[in-house]
């Protein structure tokens, strides 16, 4: 064990006595919390998991990388006092940040590191009572939520201490507390309205819909927010001015600390005061109230061990009856594909893009980067109008075509992911059954991408460029989507060495994937430069057309045709 | 006759408006090895997960040692070695830590257990990988470290649930020879299995429950005395299957047809 989680478990004992009071077992109570927090070290964290799993040092100390990745953050929300002028504003901002990374950093670990639900067979049928069951596990989501907790708002307890002095320190802890609290109120409900709409089967996926919103929110905001407010306008940014400022919880702790500060007492330092002490009051008490008593049951339903679902739900007849298979999916795959193995890989594909967690957690954050940056785009080229881009004079031209390249780029990551999987064993059965050219598994599985997510981009694309700028812009829509098409073949037929879904998520480095990093960001950029230069030319421009899709056909031809020899054998284990 | 050392009388469980458990009634003597049989969800495990103490919303009245287990499941469970059947444990730990930390629960001394902890893993085979962490052992490896965690504090009853998935030819005679030694040493042992095969070898009462009720019971002689003389696996078949399971693979065989 780490000094840190003996410092913890030091601290939460010293009430040892009054514990045993209770009717807790110590010694058990601190063998469950020692084992947990053992654990809780060799667990890979966020950090971990993005590297990579090959890592041939077991993890360790895990605890201690999350705690520094924390204080990196906290140092990160310092940028909120170079905000105004007044310290209200900045704590405002502080409190915005601190309750929305503490809500995104939690709300995955409730489920994996505080309702572990394997305690249900392991130390549930040792003689334990529930008392020190229950201790065990509050204890527990204490230290764990405090190693998050603490490390984050260190930097801002050095800033506000240096600053403001010792009684500003006091009432900054006072309302990280405060703030925690209700953070951890908000998660609570939030999952409890989840378990609410949704069975406890589709929890994790939802949740990490939550993860990926959240992802998505907090980059839009790093990089939208100081780009949409003038410096000069930030530096002025007032909180008191805004006439929302009472719906935000984060300004009732601002104001706290500005009546814990200076003690005066007007009434909106008071009812904030006041507001932000009773808000985890309350927090607890609903959460006691109303939620727990079905909560840890429901919770440990979501491990979604079989014997843990409901045994009367029955699929309905309908649901037995209806294929798998929509109608519409067929038609898809009978237009683009060719029967046999391609056909197969197309539609094993598009369900399992559309089914597997793993995949849905890597590829749909970056299209929401991609929006965000198709947004920034928009907003740095100010000299652009809306005329511009209706008529395609000047830069309105340059951003049209910006954004019909970079759609490509979505396509690109999904077909960069499309061949991991968490169950890459499953891959066995291309490998028992006989395929003569896996090329066409290859093929399916790239067209089903396309399918799957560039048609809805080429429908929304087409539809809004033509209604903006009109019929006369169709040539130039078709071929630069043709050229998307032509681009994402040839990463496939380049990168591709992977069978579908057959490898293990690995960061490392790929030998070549440099190369190919770069290749696939430069082609498209050529490309783009190039439709550019012939933008106006209406008869290249139908030629270009033709070629493209010429191109694109044979690179996916010759992707179809690929043979084992093409294809990286893996061993597994 | 002695007093059983577990008796359940009219054991009922529903989950929600399922009945899984419609009045059981089972008298269990120290040193029996009860073989406990059933298809798929007739509630063997059910009824498990209500001797361990998992499950405590139940109807009726279950008695261990002469404790109520709703009144005091801490002194029942002390009493009780549990070996889960999917091999659920903590699996950054090492078998160490692991059976350490067991034994901590149930309040062993540290130098007993951790005498005894390298004694029955080195029995195992195990004596090489005892300061490995779990995550790289196979599924044979780490059921010897569960049936392990289950005898560890020396218990009269063990239930255990498919003890012998994922061992090797090897580990299964010890673990069978081991179920017997136990038995004679007074031990009494719940044993839950689909391999009928074994469940005839090992158990010197079977037990055969389907949907929720106790359908048969007694030794494989008094059995098959009742349904003729035939394997365990055919009495299970005939009492348990509503369709007659040949006619099964027939129609199996019949698909490759048009």
């Amino acid at each position: 064990m780490n000094p840190v989680n003996r410092f913890f478990l030091y601290l939460l004992l010293l009430p040892s006595r009054f514990y045993e009071r209770m009717g807790v077992d110590l010694a058990q109570l601190i063998a469950i919390l020692r084992i947990k927090l053992v654990m809780d070290d060799r667990r890979p964290n966020s950090i971990h998991q993005t590297r990579q799993k090959k890592q041939n040092k077991p993890i360790a100390l895990a605890t201690l990388g999350t705690m520094l990745f924390s204080v990196l953050l906290g140092s990160f929300f310092l940028m909120s006092f170079a905000v105004g002028k007044d310290p209200v504003t900045q704590l405002t901002i502080y409190f915005s940040f601190y309750i929305f990374l503490l809500a995104s950093t939690l709300i995955s670990d409730f489920t994996s590191v505080l309702i572990d639900v394997r305690d249900n067979l392991i130390i549930l049928p040792k003689p334990i009572n529930d008392k020190t069951f229950v201790l065990a596990r509050l204890l527990h989501i204490i230290i764990h939520i405090s190693k998050i907790v603490i490390p984050m708002t260190v930097p801002g307890m050095i800033y506000i201490g240096v600053v403001f002095g010792f009684q500003g320190l006091i009432g900054f802890i006072l309302l990280v507390l405060s703030a925690s609290f209700f953070t951890i109120f908000l998660i609570n409900a939030v999952y409890i309205l989840i378990l609410r709409v949704t069975t406890p089967q589709k929890f994790k996926n939802v949740i990490s819909y939550f993860q990926i919103g959240f992802a998505i929110i907090f980059y839009g905001g790093y990089q939208l927010l100081p780009r949409l407010m003038s410096k000069a306008a930030l530096a002025n940014f007032n909180i008191e001015t805004a006439g929302w400022k009472w719906l935000t919880p984060s300004y009732w702790y601002a104001e706290s600390w500005q009546f814990i500060d200076s003690f005066t007492f007007t009434t909106p330092l008071v009812t904030s005061f006041l507001l932000s002490m009773l808000l985890p009051v309350a927090s607890i008490w609903i959460v006691i109230r109303y939620f727990a008593p079905s909560f840890n049951r429901k919770l440990s339903m979501i491990s979604g061990s079989s014997d843990s679902a409901d045994p009367t739900t029955v699929p309905s007849k309908d649901q037995q009856n209806r294929s798998t298979t929509s109608k519409m999916l067929m038609k898809f795959s009978e237009w683009f594909t060719q029967k046999g193995p391609e056909r197969m890989s197309f539609l094993h594909t598009w369900k399992m893009t559309g089914r597997s967690r793993d995949f849905k957690m890597k590829v749909y954050p970056s299209f929401g980067y991609l929006i965000v940056y198709v947004v920034i785009m928009f907003l740095n080229s100010k000299k652009v109008s809306f005329d511009m881009i209706r008529d395609q004079t000047g830069g309105g031209k340059f951003v049209f075509i910006g954004i019909l390249y970079f759609s490509g780029f979505m396509l690109m990551m999904a077909v960069n992911q499309v061949i991991y999987s968490d169950k890459y064993k499953a891959a066995w059965i291309y490998y028992v059954t006989p395929v003569k050219t896996p090329g066409a598994l290859l093929s399916g599985a790239v067209k089903s991408i396309m399918t799957k997510f560039y048609l809805p981009i080429v429908v929304l694309l087409s539809a809004t460029a033509i209604a903006v700028i009109g019929p006369k812009v169709i040539p130039n829509l078709i071929l630069g989507m043709c050229n998307q098409l032509l681009i994402i073949s040839c990463v496939g037929y380049i990168s591709l060495r992977d069978l579908p879904f057959s490898a293990m998520q690995m960061m490392s480095g790929k030998t070549g994937s440099f190369i190919r990093g770069l290749f696939s960001l430069t082609i498209p950029m050529l490309l783009a430069v190039l439709h550019y230069l012939v933008y106006s030319y209406l008869l290249v421009i139908l030629l270009l057309i033709v070629l493209s899709v010429i191109a694109c056909w044979l690179v996916l031809d010759a992707i179809r045709t690929k043979t084992w020899n093409n294809i990286l054998l893996r061993n597994y284990d | 006759m002695m007093n059983p050392i577990i008796s359940l009388k009219n054991v009922y469980k529903s989950y929600g408006t399922k009945q899984v458990l419609k009045g059981i009634n089972l008298s269990i003597y120290p040193g029996q090895v009860i073989g406990y049989i059933g298809p798929n969800g007739a509630g063997k495990s059910t009824t498990v997960k209500i001797l361990c103490g998992l499950i405590s919303d139940y109807e009726g009245e279950v008695l261990i040692e002469g404790i109520n287990l709703q009144d005091d499941p801490v002194a029942v469970k002390s009493k009780i070695g549990y070996v889960p059947e999917l091999a659920e444990l903590y699996d950054v730990l090492t078998p160490v830590e692991f059976l350490g930390f067991m034994a901590q629960l149930y309040n062993m001394p540290e130098e007993l257990a951790s005498d005894r902890i390298n004694r029955m893993l080195t029995a195992f085979g195990l004596e090489a990988s005892m300061h490995q962490r779990m995550d790289t052992f196979s599924k044979g490896m780490r059921q010897k470290v569960l049936i392990s965690s289950g005898l560890l504090h020396n218990p009269d009853i063990i239930i255990l649930d498919e003890p012998l998935s994922g061992l090797d030819a090897n580990s299964v005679i010890i673990v069978k020879d081991l179920i017997s030694k136990l038995a004679k040493e007074g031990k009494t042992i719940f044993y839950c299995s689909h391999m009928m095969d074994v469940v005839e070898k090992v158990s010197d009462r079977i037990v055969l429950i389907n949907e929720g009720n106790v359908i048969a019971d007694g030794s494989f002689e008094e059995l098959q005395q009742q349904q003729g003389n035939q394997s365990l696996e055919q009495i299970f078949a005939h009492m348990t299957a509503k369709e007659s399971l040949s006619d099964a693979a027939d129609q199996l065989m019949n698909a490759f047809g048009n």
